[in-house]
């Protein structure tokens, strides 16, 4: 398998240092440590900031949402590695404006354990945190287990409506509020057509043979809950889309916003593909996109495939999806 | 004891504890990346100079608390910032106690040592440093007297380690050796036993 890389061992460093070198009016580096990035007008007093942080592996999720109206911080781990409790905790520290911190970032034990005790770290700094978790995949649990579920790429929405909210001097309770509001109308689920090549084994992280796809992907080059046929871009959408619809509750006069996210090897007019039959699905059950975001937003390394996650809105979610917003990979307003 | 006493006897243990360093190195090094010593050197150190800044009516909670910060900046790890957790959780048991016993001690060592269940996501029996804790709280929790208690503590956590010793590692980097974990002592569990054993002797030093 061939890769641009030089030393496997440097990837995340390199690729780290290249986002800073190219947006440096954006992020900066508050430590000694690279795993640790921040808004470059980090920590904004008074201002609750949010500390995400997650493996590499998946531009723009999870460094690319640090900026204006997004997360404050990331701390970065290697590839589909946890950061560090004390990478975490340093970010926590640049970030700290006097209002808290809120820690929001996917469902995965590592990331857990990690954040958890960066948690401890911060009360010892009298630094209060409140912590929110991505669980958006509904794939990987039933719905009974909701609280169970691994957070994948509907956690966008998350980053936009807790950073618009922080942007406009929310309280870190109300932050948190709205960040797990968000969490709770969200849903998302994903096919796969080719695995994910780690950076430092160079194997496929399955097979999967001609005809076939992964049904429930995450975003770590695993495979689904199940494997079957290969369908149709309309079929896809169709199935995806009902399966988000059933689990959200939407019914006619719903509004939402609908996110279709490549895994980082399908082309964009694929994804626009899907995106056509969606907005169909949902137009015909009277169902109203009220935004779209079409694009890689949490990738797997080249996986081939796509996920659709949809919020459901209020005026409240939409009125913060639209605040303004600005970081290397995602701008709004 | 109180505050003075408690910050001068923290400290006499700790200078005591630092000898053990190249010990729970070259133990952690068998089980896992070898950083325990200088985690517990480092710590240590840390904890001495900071206490070393306290005046002398600081409350015990807050004693406890600086400890915590202190070992937890020191030589950031997991196990940094587990041991801090830890010790963040106590302190929160002596909260308004101005004069630390038997009970206080007890208190102390039963959080830290839910502290340490919840946070690193583990069990006794794991072969961890939570099987030495546990193991000192249960003791802590059936004596009154301070001599027996300390004697009780001592003994529990002497017998903890060698029960790690046929156990298989199944948290943290040590879990990865599997089998070949069965045979040796568990480094966590042995820090808190030298520390322990430092407790001890820091009081007997002093009288």
């Amino acid at each position: 398998m061939k890769k641009i890389i030089n030393d496997p061992e440097n990837f995340v460093d390199e690729f780290v240092e290249g986002i800073l070198l190219a947006h440096p009016d954006l992020v900066k580096t508050p430590g000694d440590d690279p795993r640790v990035l921040v808004r470059a007008d980090a920590p904004v007093k008074g201002h609750v900031g949010i500390v995400t942080g997650g493996g590499s592996g998946h531009l723009p999720l999870f460094k690319g949402y640090v900026g204006q109206g997004l997360c404050s911080g990331v701390a970065i781990g290697n590839v589909f590695s946890s950061p560090s409790s004390e990478q975490i905790f340093q970010a926590t520290k640049a970030v700290d404006g006097g209002a808290g911190v809120l820690y929001l970032y996917g469902n995965y034990g590592g990331d857990v354990f990690n954040f958890d005790l960066s948690v401890d770290l911060a009360e010892l700094e009298d630094i209060d945190t409140k912590t929110v978790l991505g669980r958006d995949d509904v794939a990987s649990q039933p719905k009974e287990r909701k609280l169970d579920r691994r957070g994948v790429a509907g956690i966008l929405f998350a980053f936009k409506a807790a950073g618009a909210a922080a942007e406009r001097g929310d309280s870190l309770d109300q932050v948190a509020a709205i960040a797990e509001d968000v969490v709770e109308h969200t849903a998302t689920i994903g096919i796969g057509l080719a695995p994910t090549i780690l950076p430092t084994t160079g194997k496929p992280s399955f097979e999967l043979p001609d005809g076939e796809m992964e049904i429930g992907i995450g975003i770590h080059g695993e495979p689904g809950t199940k494997r079957g046929a290969l369908e149709s871009a309309d079929e896809i959408a169709e199935h995806l889309s009902s399966a988000l619809i059933e689990d959200l509750g939407l019914s006619k006069g719903s509004r939402v916003a609908v996110l279709v996210n490549g895994m980082g090897a399908t082309p964009l007019e694929e994804l626009y593909v899907l995106y056509r039959k969606t907005h169909q699905v949902l137009a015909e059950q009277g169902i109203d996109i009220v935004k779209n975001y079409v694009g890689e937003y949490a990738t797997s390394l080249e996986m081939a495939g796509a996920s659709i996650s949809i919020l459901d809105l209020n005026d409240d979610r939409l009125e913060l999806l639209n605040a303004p917003a600005e970081s290397p990979f995602f701008r709004e307003g | 004891m109180e505050s003075k006493e408690l910050n001068d006897h923290i400290r006499r243990s700790l200078t005591i504890l630092i000898e053990s360093a190249d010990e729970l190195r070259d133990l952690d090094q068998a089980l896992g990346d070898g950083d325990l010593g200088i985690t517990i050197s480092a710590g240590s150190k840390a904890v001495i100079e900071a206490l070393e800044e306290l005046p002398d009516d600081t409350a015990p909670t807050e004693i406890a608390r600086t400890c915590a910060k202190a070992f937890a900046n020191a030589n950031p790890s997991t196990m940094a910032a587990l041991v801090a957790g830890a010790l963040l959780s106590g302190s929160r048991t002596w909260e308004g106690e101005s004069t630390i016993g038997v009970a206080e001690a007890a208190r102390f060592t039963r959080a830290a040592a839910d502290s340490i269940a919840q946070r690193g996501k583990t069990q006794v029996g794991d072969k961890t440093i939570l099987d030495g804790i546990s193991a000192a709280s249960d003791a802590l929790e059936s004596v009154t007297d301070p001599g027996e208690a300390l004697e009780a503590t001592k003994s529990a956590a002497e017998k903890a380690v060698q029960e790690t010793t046929s156990l298989q590692s199944r948290r943290g980097r040590a879990s990865w050796l599997q089998e070949r974990s069965i045979g040796l002592a568990d480094p966590g569990a042995t820090a808190f036993q030298r520390f322990v054993e430092a407790w001890a002797a820091a009081g007997v030093a002093k009288n």
